[in-house]
């Protein structure tokens, strides 16, 4: 069960480092959850640019130590974009495994500093070296979707509107200025067809959640159970197909097997919405629609608040912002505050089922790392 | 597997390729085709260059993939270029006419305004950026293969 979570705003946090960005989201989670230090069990830590920007490995002990939790075991878990939604697994596979009662998962990024370059999946990797960039690898995909499926400009345009109009009523959101699709089709362009306001900005931020047994959940009172939960690595076949994921088709229906419910169940879903065109991509992954129907899907409002099935209410990658080791844990503790009632203005009624999806890195035009994970209450 | 003298000339001098075993020049000249793997166990090809094949593991002997193709899909992207890629600079996939692989590769920067799905490309190499030590270097790049057939009908 999900016994809490905390977060900080995820914005810019200049003069501030990424340990205590995450002593503040795990500090937050302790008294949302209303246990002490002594009962966290084991600490999982995502992380994926501390290495790389500032020189520090095994930043999960530092963050632990310093929040009064020595000697647990600790894992500090990258997997690009899914590194916080796969510390949450593994979280969830320490419990159902028997090993620990209670286990904290931090994501946590600092990444707003000058250093910080170009995103990729690697510079010793010949696609990067042939030029593969994060925004390029969206960018193709969403070329091939609208070849095959007449998707529209406004219509890739129309998920920044939304993500912004959600976005407005999270307090913790990087960007919460109301846009128009005019405005997203006219910011500077990316890579074509898509645009600055269809790319995820980079953000500073920690999300923890605390993950309990059944039994401990419901000795504290937890309300919000985990269904399921499940990481996948890509399948790298050639060719893949860029307008249907495949890796991302199948790793829905695999959750959506463990937990014993489908499309029709779900009440609200936070996805990896790194681009306009994965979101669009991902209703129909999830099948919250047929293959190449997101376009229409996103603008019928289905996914909109208030809609049948909201997507990303929380603002999601697009406008929440996108501190990449904490983002997949941000997404379990946003559907957590919608399960328990919590998500204030921009909660979705009646909230039961909700499901949060994850995708990082790039191979073969394929994921490397996909994640899903059903809450329940 | 580097080019002749003359090709060498046309493409940037003695400059090294972005990493070795990535193309080689054809017979007919100034052609190009991408270099990957046939396993000799299951027959799969692959792109690039495997001593091992990807699906069974059985090794491989190395083989032209690929020396022209249709454009899958394509962007332009305006970032500040990597590996001093010219800005901007356009990417796309490839699905090779010789094999069955679709693969990841620069365009011609030339072609930039001219793109569009489905259109024949074929493989060339141009001194384009540098390698991952910040040496110039060649890069194996797709460019519409209309061009060529033109310059060579007087």
């Amino acid at each position: 069960m999900i016994a809490g979570g905390g977060s900080t705003p995820f914005s810019r946090h200049p003069g501030r480092t990424v340990l205590s960005l995450a002593r503040e989201a795990g500090t937050k989670a302790l008294a949302d959850a209303g246990l002490a230090p002594a009962d966290i069990g084991m600490g999982i830590f995502a992380n994926v640019l501390s290495g790389k920007l500032f020189g520090d490995l095994t930043v999960g002990q530092n963050a632990f130590a310093e929040m009064g939790i020595p000697r647990i075991p600790v894992f500090n878990v990258e997997n690009a974009c899914a590194s916080g939604s796969s510390a949450v697994h593994l979280a969830c596979m320490a419990i159902r495994a028997g090993e620990v009662e209670c286990a904290m998962v931090i994501g946590a990024e600092k990444m707003c500093v000058p250093q910080i370059g170009l995103l990729s999946s690697g510079d010793s990797e010949l696609d990067t070296l042939l030029g593969l960039v994060a925004p390029a690898s969206f960018a193709l995909r969403a070329r091939r979707h609208m070849t095959e499926f007449g998707t529209t400009l406004e219509q890739l345009a129309m998920v920044s509107v939304k993500s912004r109009r959600h976005s407005a009523r999270n307090s913790n959101a990087m960007f919460r200025t109301p846009v128009t699709v005019e405005q997203v089709l006219a910011s500077p362009m990316i890579a074509d067809p898509l645009t600055r306001l269809q790319s995820c900005p980079i953000a500073d931020g920690a999300s923890a959640v605390i993950v309990c047994s059944g039994k401990m959940g419901r000795r504290i009172g937890a309300r919000v159970a985990v269904r399921a939960t499940m990481l996948s690595s890509g399948n790298y076949d050639n060719p893949q197909d860029l307008a249907r994921w495949r890796t991302d088709y199948e790793g829905v229906s695999r959750v959506y097997e463990l937990a014993g419910i489908g499309p029709e169940d779900l009440d609200v879903v936070e996805c990896h919405d790194a681009f306009s065109i994965s979101e669009i991509m991902h209703y129909e992954a999830l099948r919250l629609c047929p293959p190449g129907g997101g376009g229409e899907l996103l603008e019928s409002g289905t996914t909109s608040l208030g809609g049948r099935i909201p997507v990303n209410v929380s603002g999601g990658l697009l406008s929440r912002g996108h501190p990449v080791g904490a983002t997949g844990v941000e997404q379990v503790l946003e559907l957590t505050r919608q399960l328990r009632g919590d998500a204030g203005s921009r909660q979705v009624g009646g909230a039961r089922v909700g499901l949060a999806h994850c995708m990082g890195g790039d191979r073969s035009a394929d994921t490397k790392s996909m994640t899903a994970i059903v809450l329940a209450t | 597997m580097s080019g002749s003298i003359m090709d060498a000339e046309k493409t940037g001098g003695g400059l090294p390729p972005l990493m070795p075993d990535l193309y080689e020049s054809l017979a007919e000249p100034g052609r190009y085709g991408l270099v990957g793997s046939r396993c000799r166990t299951c027959g799969c090809i692959s792109f690039p260059l495997d001593a091992h094949c990807p699906k069974c593991r059985g090794g491989t002997g190395r083989e032209v993939v690929g020396t022209r193709g249709t454009l899958y899909s394509y962007t332009v992207v305006r970032t500040k270029a990597p590996f001093g890629l010219p800005q901007p600079y356009a990417v796309g996939y490839v699905d090779l006419a010789e094999s069955s692989l679709r693969v990841f590769g620069l365009l011609d920067p030339a072609a930039i305004g001219s793109l569009e799905v489905g259109m024949p490309v074929e493989v060339t190499v141009m001194p384009l950026g540098v390698d991952n030590e910040g040496r110039r270097c060649l890069r194996p790049v797709f460019r519409a293969s209309g061009d060529r057939r033109e310059r060579s009908i007087p």
